[in-house]
């Protein structure tokens, strides 16, 4: 079924259920990606897939229904499931459609194209072959993959506002397994591009990783100077991004509740909201229809605003931040914490005689975004005289992020985006703690 | 579903470029989710995943295609994919398919779908109003009640042809417990694989209540002291904690490649004597268990590991060709945009020779993790790490002060050697489980054991 066949079954379907105010989401993606084993593709998967994704608002209560089993009968079948729900929902949100922005800002992003399938299968496979010639200690278990997406998103709503949008991912990665005695370590590293050359500098990255992290030990339980990576940092400033949402400060999930205005990080600490960056997946508007802008949430320390969309902004007495998604959520774009003034040398001579972390594990169990606390499983380096030292790993860091976010002393000077495969993306320059607790040995 | 005769085409046509197996994977799941936030009804979400996916072997090769298009060209051009991309040689396939009626051993009494949403929505309100009169100081609850009505197809080059249906409930209630300047968390989220009779047997107002008293005791707990210290870990989701360190070690996915700590060890002692571990996707209605698995194999119960010694891998059929080892009807994905790997269903350390008064009292400083969260391996060299939700102190064989903020670092080889004593009071917790085949529900459990020394994190003194 094509946009306008699913919108003119709805609009029949809408009109017998008494359904006013609706909102039609069809998103189409495909995609391909291939996988080596040793020096053979060992695998390659291809997908193609479309939803609809139906809300409507009846007495400012939504109801939701989605399917991907595009029939007729299923999408008006939509209609009366959302209006049902909507019908007990209890949320005082008082919910309503946009009627659209004056306009929006522009777009600048490559035509998306997926390119053949030898051509994925001919870089993976160099990848790999790179990788291998690396080091002799590159062992089985060893994978490269390229892979290339486009996805695209209509969105209707029963005001008349309608807008499309269209995005490409390329990317690729190699995730290896070197072995030293009994001793395997792994590593992982992505990029975007899906030609050989454009993904090359991820085998020498991910070998080197691997290496250097042969041997390590747990470092001694104390307190350290500290220097998260900067492509550490990004995952937990993803993890600990919904402290940002007005929608969760509204609803009491968030200890930044009532603090905009408020210092809430170091002076050298501005976190930044950009849906036009260039290089990433750009996004005109929201999931809401909202025109979206750059916006500096936070401002050398002070909490500047939260993330809105319109129902949270209308309960807070406030503008949306063009933040909002299709299911009255809060989406970020390209949200980062700038870069400081320091190279990496700079901070490591600062912070000699502590560690330097490159990998975070099991994030998603040991934070918690509505406490603010975390204790993680960590790798990296000693910084032994202002330079990397002996690799150090199985130990772990603990803190809290509104603590953390305070205590940040002094900031990198670049900031790595790492492989992005969607419009949200987070990022930070490398970050430098004076004082954290560390448990190892 | 899927038409024998139009499975047949597809098949056939998967395999007409010289591929050697190829199988056909429909899916069909009809969900429900109804969240409340704040004593009021937030959000109701219906939703249907709808899609078929196309798998072909030449020998270990694979290749995967995937679609939501079920027109018979639809289907037909993701099996030319699929083929295109073997490109082997020319074949003449015909296949013949065989029905196989597969016993359904997770039977359902009241399928969600039947029941008022008034009644759902009343189960959801019993157990988040509970949490929220538990204590005052809790402000916030937040709970999910989340039908799954998902039926499967899988047909494949063997002949096979055949149909299975899990039907799946979750009540899923987290409680925020505030001072003003501080929150701390709770969590509760009992599942079966049954449909509202699941609450005959849980009482969603005890589901809530366990929640908020979670919460409390964490805003009354100090930070969890750092260092290397023994530990007693609960039963029910403490299994968390064999299903990281060891579990996924076990799967054909790492061991079949060569990238597990877990290679080339079966039959040898790997750990302590008292340790008894077991995977059995059979057991009546639990979270994790199937009928059959997404290839089309029956679940079985697998001793994965006895009185110490490896007995068994979990391998999927891809597993099953590269390592020469018959399936153990391990193979599972989420649904059609996923190539089935081999995973783990209902999975548990067993019963064991010690009394759980006599594991506390041996203990004469360390951690009793009386609820376990979440966490993480590396496979490869058995690096885990997971989060305590609930700990105390035990101090000269008596369980002291709550601590928060912990987590337990080690590795898997290591720490199922130091499981040296294992209580009496096996309990299954449930969780899903992420991996490359998408996220699956699964069933952790233990008695309650002891782990002679293991590293705790932590931000106390």
């Amino acid at each position: 079924m094509t946009f306008e066949q699913i919108k003119s079954v709805v609009a029949e379907a809408a009109k017998l259920y008494g359904v006013t105010q609706y909102e039609v989401y069809y998103s189409e993606s495909e995609g391909m990606s291939t996988e080596t084993l040793k020096d053979e593709i060992s695998s390659f998967t291809s997908e193609n897939a479309s939803s609809v994704d139906f809300r409507c608002i009846i007495n400012g209560r939504a109801g939701y229904a989605s399917t991907q089993l595009l029939e007729e009968d299923e999408i008006a079948d939509l209609v009366k499931k959302a209006a049902a729900n909507a019908a007990v929902c209890e949320s005082d949100d008082e919910l309503e459609f946009f009627a659209g922005s004056e306009s929006y800002g522009e777009v600048d992003m490559p035509e998306p194209v997926i390119p053949s399938a030898a051509a994925l299968r001919e870089a993976a496979l160099a990848l790999q072959k790179k990788t291998y010639s690396l080091s002799d200690k590159i062992a089985d278990g060893t994978q490269s993959a390229v892979g290339a997406a486009i996805s695209g998103s209509h969105m209707y709503n029963s005001h008349g506002l309608e807008l499309s949008q269209r995005y490409g991912v390329n990317y690729g990665y190699v995730s290896v397994v070197v072995k030293e005695g009994e001793e395997s370590v792994s590593a992982f590293k992505g990029a975007n591009g899906s030609t050989f050359e454009e993904l090359e500098s991820a085998c020498d990255k991910a070998v080197n990783k691997a290496l250097s992290q042969i041997g390590a030990e747990p470092a001694p339980t104390g307190e350290y100077p500290i220097i998260i990576a900067s492509e550490t940092m990004r995952s937990l400033l993803s993890t600990f991004a919904p402290v940002f949402s007005a929608k969760n400060a509204e609803k009491g999930l968030s200890l930044l509740k009532g603090k905009e205005g408020e210092v809430i990080a170091a002076d050298c600490v501005s976190i930044v909201d950009d849906p036009f960056r260039p290089g990433s997946v750009q996004s005109a508007f929201d999931g809401e229809g909202v025109a979206t802008y750059t916006k500096n949430v936070v401002e050398n320390g002070v909490l500047n605003t939260l993330l809105y969309n319109l129902s949270s902004a209308k309960k807070a007495g406030k503008t949306t931040t063009g933040n909002g998604n299709h299911s009255n959520g809060i989406r970020y774009h390209n949200f980062y914490i700038k870069p400081g003034s320091y190279t990496r040398e700079e901070l490591l001579k600062t912070a000699d005689g502590g560690i330097f972390i490159t990998e975070f594990k099991g994030l998603h169990a040991g934070a918690n975004a509505t406490t603010g606390d975390f204790s993680v499983e960590s790798a990296g380096y000693m910084i032994e005289n202002g330079a990397l030292g002996k690799p150090v790993k199985s130990f772990t860091i603990a803190g809290n992020f509104f603590k953390l976010l305070k205590d940040i002393a002094a900031l990198g000077n670049t900031v790595d985006f790492g492989l992005s495969t969607s419009p949200t993306v987070f990022a930070s320059p490398d970050i430098y703690l004076p004082k954290m607790p560390v448990a190892g040995k | 579903m899927l038409s024998k005769a139009l499975c047949s085409d597809i098949i056939a046509k998967a395999m007409s470029t010289g591929a050697d197996f190829a199988e056909v994977y429909q899916e069909l799941t009809r969900g429900n989710v109804i969240r409340l936030i704040g004593g009021k009804i937030d959000a109701i979400d219906d939703t249907v995943i709808s899609g078929v996916g196309v798998r072909a072997f030449l020998g270990t090769r694979t290749v995967y295609a995937t679609t939501t298009d079920l027109s018979r060209e639809g289907l037909l051009r993701c099996a030319s994919a699929v083929a295109d991309t073997i490109a082997q040689s020319n074949a003449q396939v015909s296949i013949n398919l065989t029905e196989r009626i597969f016993p359904n051993i997770h039977g359902i009494k009241r399928l969600p779908g039947d029941a008022p949403v008034n009644e759902r929505i009343g189960i959801l309100k019993e157990a988040c109003f509970a949490a929220k009169e538990y204590d005052e100081r809790i402000a916030q609850v937040q709970g999910n009640l989340i039908s799954i009505d998902h039926s499967i197809l899988v047909a494949n080059s063997e002949e096979l042809y055949t149909t299975d249906r899990h039907v799946r409930t979750r009540l899923a209630v987290s409680a925020i417990a505030s001072n003003g300047s501080e929150n701390q968390s709770g969590f509760y989220g009992p599942g079966r694989a049954m449909g509202l009779e699941m609450f005959e047997t849980v009482n969603p107002a005890q589901t809530g209540i366990r929640a908020a008293r979670q919460a409390i005791v964490n805003l009354g707990a100090v930070p969890c002291p750092a260092g290397v210290m023994p530990v007693a870990i609960d039963n029910g989701f403490g299994g968390v904690i064999f299903h990281e360190a060891c579990g996924h070690s076990l799967e054909a996915t790492s061991v079949a490649i060569g990238a597990s700590q877990m290679c080339g060890k079966m039959g040898q002692k790997i750990a302590n004597e008292k340790v008894t571990a077991i995977d059995d996707g059979t057991i009546p209605n639990a979270w994790g268990s199937i009928n059959i698995d997404d290839e089309g194999h029956s679940s079985q119960k697998n001793v994965l590991i006895e009185n110490g010694v490896l007995k068994s891998y979990m391998v999927d059929r891809l597993g099953s060709r590269r390592m020469g080892v018959p399936s153990t009807g391990s193979g599972r994905r989420q649904g059609y945009m996923y190539e089935p790997t081999s995973r783990m269903t209902n999975t548990y350390i067993a019963n064991g020779p010690d009394k759980n008064e006599d594991i506390i009292a041996s203990i004469e400083y360390g951690l009793y993790a009386a609820s376990m969260g979440g966490g993480s391996v590396n496979p490869v060299n058995g690096a885990f790490n997971f989060a305590v939700n609930e700990g105390y102190i035990i101090r000269n064989g008596k369980i002291c002060e709550p601590v928060r903020g912990a987590s337990l670092i080690g590795t898997g080889s290591q720490i199922i050697q130091d499981i040296d004593m294992v209580g009496q009071n096996l309990e299954l917790g449930q969780g899903m489980c992420g991996s490359s085949s998408g996220s699956v529900p699964t069933n952790v459990g233990q008695p309650l054991i002891r782990v002679s020394k293991i590293t705790v994190g932590g931000a106390g003194k």
